[in-house]
């Protein structure tokens, strides 16, 4: 019998529930309070986010988020700087028992593991997408996905974008750049660095068709159906009391 | 404060800030786009490295040993990548 998975789409949300409920659904799976998850979610008002390690003040451009309504948030993920467009970006997460077999001891590979849903996906949409170590997802050289991992409390936490259109202004104008002579080098070096599903395609593809892909691509890859549910009240409850009291704070945003 | 950035095998940056007495650690912050859990250690890790002599084989086997006893998974930096760094940071006088 095939395994089932939990499906959670939880549409456009604020920068702070997003990180929260993440963190909501990975207490609640420990507490086997819910199945091993996988959620797609966007971002609105778009916005910026760090990786736990790095500085807030050292990679975003604070003033021009503020100018322009654009949120940041630290991850409790490590991993890169990102910025999340409302309108560009697809970003999932999967939250799934440790001790399931897909997962293994070894933290590269896990990371393999758990992208080739994604690589599946992608490459059905005509898009021919490959893992590429640490925890990128390229085509052709180009990067298209980015996502980070971390392990606690016995279940793995995933989470990663997806760019389905990209803006490299507006990601330069938010991100901090060494020096401002060197901001136009760089949007072209990303121009040649990162791609999107639009642009490699040549059309637009909606968001809805890229879920339908990349749930096929997780169902094949990893020998499960997932079923599409709801946020418990528990995990809800618990997301309010992240956002509010941790990932909307100063003290955790700027910790760093 | 004294500052430095490496970028690890694999492509991962590591910047650490710090301040030194004696050839001697007295405040380090390490920052980066790596990853290392459970993440909240991090700041145990700087605070092992408290009075540590900036010397590249001392701070690999400090780090060595945090990682040990705390159970620490990393992934993107190593032990080495952490201390070339910060040996990096503390060699220039100061």
């Amino acid at each position: 019998m095939v395994e089932v998975w939990r499906l959670l789409d939880t549409g456009l949300r604020d920068a702070y529930y997003n990180m929260a409920l993440d963190e909501a659904i990975a207490i609640a799976r420990s507490k086997k309070l819910v199945p091993n998850t996988i959620r797609f979610f966007r971002w609105e008002p778009s916005a910026v986010s760090i990786g736990y390690f790095q500085s807030m003040e050292e990679e975003v451009d604070i003033e021009a988020c503020n100018r322009l309504g654009i949120n940041y948030v630290r991850r409790r993920t490590g991993g890169g700087a990102v910025y999340h467009d409302r309108d560009g970006e697809l970003t999932y997460s999967i939250v799934v028992d440790e001790e399931h077999p897909l997962i293994s001891r070894d933290l590269q590979k896990t990371y393999e593991v758990l992208c080739s849903g994604l690589v599946r996906g992608l490459r059905s949409l005509g898009v021919p997408a490959e893992f590429r170590p640490i925890n990128d997802i390229v085509v052709e050289g180009k990067k298209i996905s980015g996502n980070a991992q971390t392990r606690s409390m016995g279940v793995v936490h995933q989470h990663g974008t997806i760019l389905r259109d990209v803006n490299p202004n507006l990601m330069f104008t938010v991100l901090r750049v060494p020096s401002e002579k060197i901001r136009d080098k760089m949007i072209k070096s990303v121009e040649e660095r990162v791609t999107s599903i639009n642009k490699y395609l040549k059309r637009e593809v909606s968001f809805d068709e890229l879920k339908r892909a990349l749930i096929r691509g997780f169902e094949e890859a990893f020998n499960i159906r997932l079923a599409p549910g709801e946020v418990t009240e528990y995990e809800e409850n618990l997301a309010i009391k992240l956002r509010d009291e941790k990932y909307s704070t100063r003290e955790w945003n700027f910790r760093r | 404060m004294l500052r430095s950035e490496y970028k690890a095998e694999g492509g991962k940056l590591i910047k650490v800030q710090l301040s030194k007495e004696d050839n001697q650690i007295t405040f380090i912050k390490i920052t980066g786009d790596f990853f290392m859990h459970p993440e909240d250690l991090i700041e145990d890790l700087e605070r092992s490295l408290i009075g540590c002599t900036i010397d590249e084989e001392t701070i690999i086997e400090r780090i060595k040993r945090f990682i040990e006893e705390r159970e620490v998974a990393l992934l993107g930096a190593t032990p080495e990548d952490f201390a070339k760094c910060i040996v990096r940071a503390g060699g220039g006088g100061g």
